[in-house]
């Protein structure tokens, strides 16, 4: 769905009133380093100066002493340090600007890269459950990171207006009947600038698709090969990976040629024709009466000074657009309400007894379909109650609403006598322990994976944690034990070491409440054994709530809950369903007769 | 300089345009010593007086025509080399890619998706740096250099130019030092956003275990650090990165100021006039870059031969997997029989199989069981021909299966592996995928025997819907039975199930395997499994333990031996007892 979305994004072009919108939000965020991008742009202004200065200098040379013939050598080294003292001005302020720009915009990546973190572990399941994971690492990752050309171009719209502005005050100030002139070449400017953003805007961005396609590809045929190369497909796959590479290179070749049009030659080109205006102006002129030579040369360098960086704005132009589209996205999860349902904590309230009860609980994902309804039941400390039913009966949502993953719309539920939404979020998540189907693995060691991210938990509790749940059996096997390195997702571990590592990390924590989400997933039957006496050692005294699919593990559960569409059908004990002889009773039956066809 | 010569073959294909484009480029060097000069001349006349309508318009029209051939001069030269630099990217990517379609399964363990990636990409790019900016830098920089200077000795005068260079030298120097520099740097920075990239992959992936532990906040901390981490690289990218401008500014500020004090002797000693002292002042702003370029240069050729050094070395490797000369193209069908001695994975030294022996009949099926890594997936990548060099044989129709073409062999294995790879293309395409004029009717029938027809048509869009990366996501159970249709629809002469039915539950399982067998009565079949009941109908089953065959026999003779199977069989009976309620997914 995401990715559909995506792709919508990137073809339609961001009408300019909506881009200035996005605009002044994302720069919001540039708040906190405002000073270095304000002395940055400061900087920059002293620099337009200086670069106006220096023809100056050279033209008074001219002019005043050369043409004239006062010149001494005195004078022309006096002249030449006056120019060596503005260029070591320069530098410095160069190597400030540059220096504290780049810093100051590095500094809001990391402001944006760190807010948008933080909003997103504010967000509730319900945001992880409809958005893929591929979706939101860009947004982190190279959405923030392209803000940073977007800056870059800020500053080289700043620059160029600037040098352009002090440029044309400098030539105003040498003969302003000349620099009028000059103003003539700002309209053909800025609609050579406009042509080549219309152009090129549409050849980039048809380029960079190209390229994330064709990377797409590679890396799927990496992955796939084997399966291609099992069913002969390798010419089939070569033909379509061509294509798209020749695709790719066609858009390039026409974003080189586009380049050569309209980038530097044309600028180039409209330098000199600049030059030959001003030769013109000056040699009429001329021919009129005397004419200071020195200003003509400072003319011809400030008409350089005036070119010089459109050529870098106009390249610089594309990463606008990008800029544009990576901030609207960024805002987009910024905007995002899909949050974390919230507490009406009450300090200090604890989990005691563990006393679970659900009273008339109606819950709903999408605020229409009902996925409970009207759930009844209650756990008493230290008891099992087992959930059964088929896909969408409803199981995994009583887990999602008490785990608090997404919040209730009718009825309540209570520990102890005390509403779920009353305690603080910290004691919920202390107390009670979810084991969850596909156990997660991150990268780090054994260790880090069973003490997760609380650095309370010594290592000693770590090995009897382990040992509870007797994964230490296989622990103990690996050459680095405890601090062996767990690449990512725990590749090299079986699904049935995996279940008991987290099995050990969950009870580590001594939680009061255990919720168990059976994984179905096959497993060789030793460890699959080690698993069914883990799970019966750490139910041991704790509330239980099971979700399960194997009969044998909830055999022994204190009440048995059979759901079908959201509703509780059935309850009771094991021996008190089959008696009953309805749903419950009828699905074993339908497996055990299963069981004896195939004997 | 090695890095053109090993690309020479390119440059020899290419000769003609790149021949053009340096012509034009020289030109081009020439061109732009004729506009500061005339400036310098009209100064001059206007200084002296001498300026005439005549002679002003002559030199504006000049002017005018060499800024024009510049413009088709620099036109043709970028085109050409620019484009010729993408077409050199697009053949060695095409290259790559061929060459990944050629290597077995060794090269896929030794480089990661990551590392192949990288060289498609970074190093590719280095490559067309190399071939593009690397041949403008070199002919330009080397040109406008040579040009400019000599136009300064002749022109203007030589004691001048030479003491006004002094210092450009050392721009090649900075440049190429401070660039160095910022390489090195400009890694760490990219590592640690990598870094940074993984941290959030692995945060959002596990985002429920963080949230059952409430360890959000721990967890943004962490993530601090790591932009943190980036903000120091790139502080030290930047500070070497800011240096480049103000170091061109001082050299060239140098070059300036020996102009002005110089300049301004020679012409009070009436040496040189005016006008070329202006003149000469423009063409030390002209030799900036070609200074600069150069010391870039080498920073480019050293990227580009390593890149292509790197490229050339994957290029090189050889699949240990090739078809023989004169290898039969004959289809296999018939007896498949085992007589693998003793086979070991390269880099290892324990066997991974010894002394297997069985032979499986046209039309029967063998059923595999064994701990995990017991060698159950090796006996199949073998006769996938995933690797060679074992001792002994298979034959696959009375023919050592090396003996024949990989089309002859492949095409007629159905092959669903363990963990199944579905393309990201529509689910109909995916189970096609052996042959994508298949009609759909066909693709229904695999489904439907797969038992994914009714989850597919339940879909949002049906057979229409997008899988893998960019698409939804399957369930395990949903990914395999893809699968299974896939290497049905090839209706092929023998079906491998690799432990490709863990993710279903055992009476889909069972109404899977039942379809497979009515349909492929008389054609062979071989199931590994870890729930027994999936083997019970096979025709043999062998039991393999590190390697070896440690028993073997029908279901019942097992049975009767009281060994590994009969416990094993034991233990899954007194779980299925009690059996499996609700669906499998």
């Amino acid at each position: 769905m995401a990715a559909n979305t995506n792709v919508e994004e990137e073809a339609r072009s961001i009408p300019v009133k909506e881009q200035m919108h996005v605009l002044r939000r994302i720069i919001k965020f540039t708040k906190p380093y405002l000073k270095q991008f304000v002395t940055a742009v400061l900087l920059v202004i002293l620099l337009a100066v200086v670069n106006a200065l220096q023809p100056r200098v050279i033209q008074t040379f001219i002019d005043d002493h050369l043409a004239v013939g006062t010149a001494t050598q005195a004078t022309a080294v006096k002249f030449g340090l006056i120019y060596f003292g503005l260029t070591l001005f320069k530098m410095v302020f160069t190597f400030l600007e540059l220096y504290l720009f780049s810093m100051a915009s590095e500094k809001t990546v990391q402001n944006v890269r760190d807010q948008l973190f933080e909003k997103i572990h504010r967000l509730g399941m319900r945001f992880f459950d409809s958005t893929s994971t591929g979706w939101i690492v860009t947004r982190v990752t190279n959405d923030t990171e392209a803000l940073k050309d977007f800056w870059n171009v800020l500053l080289n719209i700043i620059q160029s207006s600037l040098s352009i502005l002090t440029t044309f005050g400098a030539m105003l100030l040498l003969d302003w009947q000349i620099s009028l002139w000059i103003l003539a070449f700002v309209p053909v400017l800025i609609i050579i600038t406009r042509f080549y953003q219309v152009y090129s805007s549409r050849t980039y961005s048809e380029m960079k698709n190209k390229n994330s396609l064709l990377n797409t590809q590679l890396a799927e045929s990496i992955n796939g090969m084997s399966t291609i190369q099992q069913f002969r497909q390798e010419q089939r796959m070569i033909e379509e990976f061509e294509a798209t590479n020749d695709s790719y290179f066609q858009s390039r070749f026409s974003m080189t040629k586009i380049n050569a049009i309209l980038l530097s030659p044309i600028i180039n080109l409209l330098y000199t024709i600049a030059i030959v205006a001003i030769l013109g102006l000056f040699g009429y002129d001329a021919l009129q009466g005397p004419v200071e030579v020195g200003v003509i040369y400072a003319f011809t360098s400030y008409v350089n000074l005036f070119f010089q960086p459109l050529t870098r704005l106009m390249d610089n132009l594309s990463l606008f657009q990008d800029g544009v589209i990576s901030s609207e996205r960024i805002l987009k999860v910024m905007d995002e309400e899909a949050y974390a349902p919230e507490q009406q904590a009450i300090p200090n309230l604890k989990i005691e007894e563990a006393k679970i009860e659900f009273k008339q609980v109606t819950f709903s994902y999408d605020g229409e379909t009902e996925v409970l309804k009207d759930i009844n039941f209650t756990v008493n400390p230290g008891e099992t109650v087992a959930l059964v039913g088929h896909t969408g009966s409803g199981k995994s949502s009583i887990i999602n609403v008490l785990m608090r993953f997404y919040e209730y719309q009718e009825g309540e539920v209570l520990i102890d006598g005390h509403s779920l939404r009353e305690f603080p979020i910290e004691e919920l998540r202390a107390e009670i322990g979810l084991v969850l189907q596909d156990s997660f693995m991150f990268y780090g060691t054994i260790k880090d994976n069973i003490r997760l991210l609380d650095d309370t938990i010594s290592d000693r509790e770590i090995v009897e944690a382990a040992e509870f749940v007797q994964a230490n059996r296989f622990i103990e096997k690996l050459p680095d034990k405890y601090n062996h390195k767990v690449v990512e997702r725990g590749a090299g571990f079986s699904s049935g070491e995996k279940q008991l590592l987290s099995f050990a990390s969950t009870i580590v924590k001594d939680p009061k409440i255990l919720i168990l989400d059976e994984a179905t997933a096959n497993i060789d039957t030793e460890t699959e054994i080690l698993i069914q006496e883990g799970l019966n050692r750490m139910r041991e005294g704790r509330t239980t709530v099971a979700i399960a699919h194997r009969l044998s593990t909830i055999r022994d559960a204190d009440q048995i809950l059979v759901l079908e569409a959201g509703e509780i059908v059935e309850r009771g004990t094991h021996e008190e369903l089959i008696e009953l002889g309805g749903r419950y009773n009828e699905m074993y039956e339908l497996q055990n007769l299963g069981l004896q066809t195939e004997e | 300089m090695n890095i053109y010569r090993k690309l020479s073959w390119f440059f020899k294909d290419k000769w003609k345009s790149y021949t053009t484009a340096v012509i034009a480029l020289m030109i081009v060097a020439v061109l732009q010593l004729i506009p500061p000069r005339i400036i310098g001349v009209v100064i001059d006349e206007i200084a002296t007086d001498m300026i005439t309508t005549n002679s002003l318009i002559r030199w504006l029209v000049l002017l005018v025509l060499t800024a024009l051939a510049q413009y088709g001069l620099r036109y043709v030269w970028r085109v050409r080399i620019w484009g010729n630099a993408a077409r050199l990217e697009r053949i060695v990517r095409n290259r790559l890619y061929r060459h990944f379609t050629k290597m077995d399964s060794e090269f896929y363990q030794k480089y990661r998706t990551g590392d192949l990636m990288a060289h498609a990409t970074n190093d590719l790019r280095a490559l067309r740096m190399v071939a593009g900016g690397g041949i403008v830098t070199m002919a330009d920089s080397l040109s406008i250099t040579l040009v400019t200077i000599s136009a300064m000795f002749v022109v203007i005068d030589w004691r001048l130019t030479l003491l006004a260079i002094i210092p450009l030298p050392f721009l090649a120097i900075v440049s190429r030092y401070l660039g160095r520099m910022l390489h090195t740097r400009f890694r760490e920075a990219q590592a640690a956003f990598s870094q940074m990239n993984n941290k959030v992959q692995e945060s959002l992936q596990g985002v429920k275990v963080i949230k059952t532990f409430g360890q959000e906040r721990e967890d943004i901390l962490q993530f601090q650090e790591q932009t943190e981490n980036i903000l120091d690289k790139n502080r030290a990218v930047y500070q070497v990165d800011s240096l480049f401008d103000p170091a061109l500014q001082l050299i060239i500020g140098i070059s300036y100021v020996i102009a002005i004090i110089v300049g301004g002797f020679l012409i009070l000693d009436t040496e040189i006039t005016v006008g070329e002292f202006v003149t000469f002042i423009s063409y030390i702003g002209m030799l900036v870059w070609p200074m600069f370029a150069i010391g870039r240069l080498f920073n480019i050729i050293e990227r580009g031969s390593a890149s292509y050094d790197r490229i050339e070395l994957l290029l090189n490797e050889k699949s240990s997997i090739v078809e023989r000369q004169g290898a039969s193209d004959e289809p296999v069908a018939g007896d498949i029989e085992y007589k693998i001695d003793s086979f070991t994975y390269p880099d290892d030294k324990m066997p991974a199989l010894e002394k297997i022996h069985f032979e499986l009949k046209k039309g029967n099926t063998l059923g595999v069981v064994g701990k995990t890594g017991s060698g159950k997936t090796t006996l199949i990548k073998l006769l996938l021909r995933e690797y060679d060099h074992y001792a002994g044989q298979i034959k696959f129709d009375g023919q050592d299966i090396r003996e024949v073409t990989f089309d002859a062999l492949l095409n007629s294995i159905g092959y669903v592996p363990q963990d199944n790879f579905l393309f990201s293309t529509s689910i109909r395409d995916n189970i096609r995928f052996s042959d994508p004029t298949l009609p759909q009717e066909e693709v229904e029938k695999a489904a439907k025997i797969a038992d994914i027809h009714q989850d597919i048509i339940e879909m949002p869009e049906g057979y229409d819907t997008q899988t893998g990366e960019r698409g939804v996501s399957l369930s395990g159970g949903q990914k395999q039975r893809v699968s299974i249709a896939r290497a049905l629809i090839k209706n092929p002469e023998l079906m491998i199930l690799d432990d490709s039915l863990s993710a279903v539950d055992a009476k889909t399982e069972e109404k899977i395997l039942e379809g497979l067998r009515d349909l492929r009565d008389d054609q062979t079949t071989i199931i590994i499994a870890h729930r027994i009941s999936s083997l019970i109908h096979a025709d043999e089953i062998i039991v393999l333990e590190d390697g070896k065959i440690s028993e073997r026999g029908t279901h019942e003779e097992l049975l009767k031996n009281e060994s590994w199977y009969s416990e094993m069989y034991d233990k899954q009976q007194l779980e299925e007892d009690s059996s499996e309620l609700g669906e499998g997914e």
